[in-house]
């Protein structure tokens, strides 16, 4: 294999997408529509994976009201949280209240926790940092809200700005990022205001649910049980779930439509095939001839082969990088994510997806290419030129 | 020794049932730097013929030998290798690439040469203007007349510098003088550069310029004329080998 001649001959396939333009774009168009989509929904299960899919060092526990879904039906008296602090194995317990702008599974969700200073000091700052304001100016303030940084993303939002949504009027006291997708896509508030402000869901003493960490990830489960066994026969029974778990039951519709995604994923990866296979199949046989003519000047049947792989490869990984790249910047500026009950599921724009997409594309390319190569490569000269 | 050597050429087709034979036992001897004209009806296997020499066709029996080379010894990809050195061939329908400039479409088979950059670009100026067409070089072939396609076709027939040139009824689709000054230019590159030169044609004038005259018939050399400088012709019989 004569290298340098291998890439000179590339000067033909170049110019071959160069000045069939329209070809070329149209071509390009529909590869990198349909990367577009993949990229997006690769981008959603892999939002899915990391809000559902448990890990080994998780301790966040959800106790929630039994047989209630929307964070407005779920009421518990708030002094629940003593019985729980006594269970062996809880570390911390926090009262939430959650209020929604909306219960169903959709995008754009404003999702309120009332949460106490205390845990805000010993669960959320730990892990967090502060990118604007700080904590002591939302404990100084009654209608202060914290805010994660893909919410304040979402909503445009910055350090003093005020905003409502849901009937709640806050002052923005800071913006954080965190690794946990709940958290940085929440405002907290304290939670005796948002008892106050928001009547609907129970007002005084009662909490949507409670946040519940354990000292020990593998004792997650036997806490869980042990928190419901201890309110069983309360007229306030609970069901507690690690909150990986709580999300996926939550946000059961978007993980089964995510789930269908993935099919639909996969079918825009043999469009891609179909789209470079369909472009190269049209375009060798239009080029019967130029071919016939490449082998006369010398060309040998591997090289004709090399130069229309190349051409696949060019096709897919350029359409494949123009729809890549558009979703993974339409990810970063949008920042969707869906939310259902109170939990949310985000859509990150990754750079590991968009690897993977452009991996995916250049595999595409070569493989739609392969048989037109093989079949331009055995074209017999004589005969080519004789039928014209 | 001949640049050009064949004994018992013989190529058959199978269509169908029916076997033809364009070529059948051709004995044939050119020497370099000669212009050799080859003539002869329609079907008479004057393509067939070329297509060998070319190395884009092989013989089915006999021996063919160009330039000390055994053509029908070679791989597929060796020949491959020895057309994009040692020979060109010139087209009735020009078979230009249609989305390349004269100059790119003269460039191409440079690509296969391990040339620098400059030299290779030194060359395909010299064939384009070579073969009057240099002002055309970013010419489209469909921006260019039929006499103006084929001289960048000879152009990169040239451009490789062939030990044989050859043409298949190079005129056969162009007026009087386009055709006129296609056959110049043929001649001046048989005479100035003393490039061994084999020419399909139907037409007697064209092969008047010519040193050489191979009538082809019933898959054999019916007749050679030879042509000096006068008008003296010398006729071989039938079925004995032919030298040009
Ligand atoms: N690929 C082929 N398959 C079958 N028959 C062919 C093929 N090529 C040429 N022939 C036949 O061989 C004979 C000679 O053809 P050709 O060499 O093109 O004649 P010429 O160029 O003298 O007119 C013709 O009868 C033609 O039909
Ligand atoms: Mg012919």
């Amino acid at each position: 294999m004569n290298l340098p001649r291998a890439l000179r001959v590339l000067r033909f396939p170049r110019l071959q997408l160069q000045r069939h333009a329209l070809r070329t774009a149209l071509a390009l168009g529909g590869i990198a529509v349909a990367m577009l989509l993949w990229t997006i929904i690769r981008s959603a299960e892999l939002g899915v994976a990391l809000a559902t899919e448990r890990g080994a060092s998780d301790t966040k526990l959800v106790v929630y009201r039994q047989n209630r879904y929307c964070p407005f039906a779920s009421q518990l008296p708030q002094h629940y949280a003593e019985s729980i602090e006594r269970i062996p194995g809880v570390r911390s317990v926090s009262p939430v209240k959650i209020v929604v702008s909306n219960c169903r599974a959709s995008l754009d969700v404003l999702t309120f926790r009332g949460v106490l200073p205390e845990w805000i000091d010993a669960e959320l700052l730990p892990g967090v940092e502060m990118l604007q304001g700080s904590a002591d100016e939302w404990r100084s303030r009654g209608d202060a809200a914290l805010v994660g940084e893909e919410l304040a993303a979402r909503r445009r939002l910055r350090a003093g700005d005020t905003f409502r949504s849901a009937g709640v009027t806050v002052v923005v006291a800071g913006i954080f990022s965190s690794d946990d997708p709940q958290d940085r896509n929440s405002a907290f508030v304290h939670l005796p205001f948002l008892q106050e402000q928001a009547k609907r869901g129970g007002s005084g003493g009662i909490v949507t649910q409670f946040t519940v960490t354990v000292d020990d990830p593998s004792k997650l489960e036997s806490v869980a049980t042990a928190i419901d066994e201890r309110f069983a026969s309360d007229s306030h029974p609970t069901s507690t779930a690690p909150e990986k778990s709580f999300v996926a039951n939550a946000a059961k519709d978007v993980v089964q439509l995510a789930g269908f995604a993935s099919w639909v994923a996969l079918a825009a990866l043999a469009a891609v095939f179909a789209l470079v296979a369909n472009a190269l199949a049209l375009a060798m046989q239009a080029r019967v001839r130029e071919t016939a003519v490449l082998e006369v000047l010398g060309f040998t049947g591997s090289l004709v082969a090399w130069m229309t792989v190349a051409e696949g490869l060019a096709l897919a990984l350029v359409g494949g990088a123009i729809g890549a790249v558009a979703a993974w910047t339409g990810l970063w500026v949008l920042r969707p994510a869906f939310s259902a009950e109170g939990a949310v599921i985000e859509i990150l724009p990754s750079a590991s997806v968009l690897l993977a997409g452009l991996a995916a594309s250049a595999v595409i390319g070569v493989a739609a290419a392969l048989v037109p190569a093989l079949r331009a490569a055995r074209l017999g000269t004589a005969q080519a030129l004789r039928a014209g | 020794m001949p640049l050009v050597e064949a004994r018992g050429l013989t190529r058959t087709y199978r269509k169908g049932e029916q076997e033809i034979r364009p070529l059948d036992g051709l004995d044939l001897d050119i020497d370099a730097g000669r212009f050799v004209a080859l003539m002869g009806p329609s079907g008479s296997g004057k393509s067939t013929l070329l297509n060998l020499l070319a190395g884009i066709d092989r013989p089915t029996a006999g021996s063919l030998v160009v330039d000390g080379v055994d053509l029908a010894a070679l791989s597929r990809r060796e020949l491959a290798e020895w057309r994009s050195r040692k020979v060109s061939i010139v087209f009735q329908l020009y078979n230009l690439v249609p989305v390349l400039t004269a100059y790119e479409n003269v460039e191409l088979p440079l690509l296969l040469h391990d040339l620098p950059r400059r030299e290779r670009h030194a060359r395909v100026v010299r064939a384009l203007e070579r073969a009057h067409i240099a002002h055309r070089h970013d010419h489209m072939p469909r921006q260019l007349s039929g006499g103006e396609e084929q001289r960048v076709a000879i152009a990169r027939a040239i451009v490789t510098e062939p030990a044989l040139l050859l043409a298949d009824e190079p005129t056969g689709d162009l007026d009087r003088s386009s055709a006129e000054s296609i056959l110049d230019l043929l001649s001046s590159l048989h005479r100035d550069e003393g490039r061994t030169i084999v020419m399909v044609t139907h037409d007697p004038r064209a092969a008047e310029r010519a040193q050489a005259t191979l009538h082809l018939e019933k898959g054999r050399v019916a007749e050679t004329i030879a042509r000096t400088g006068a008008k003296e012709s010398s006729r071989a019989p039938a079925n004995t080998e032919a030298h040009a």
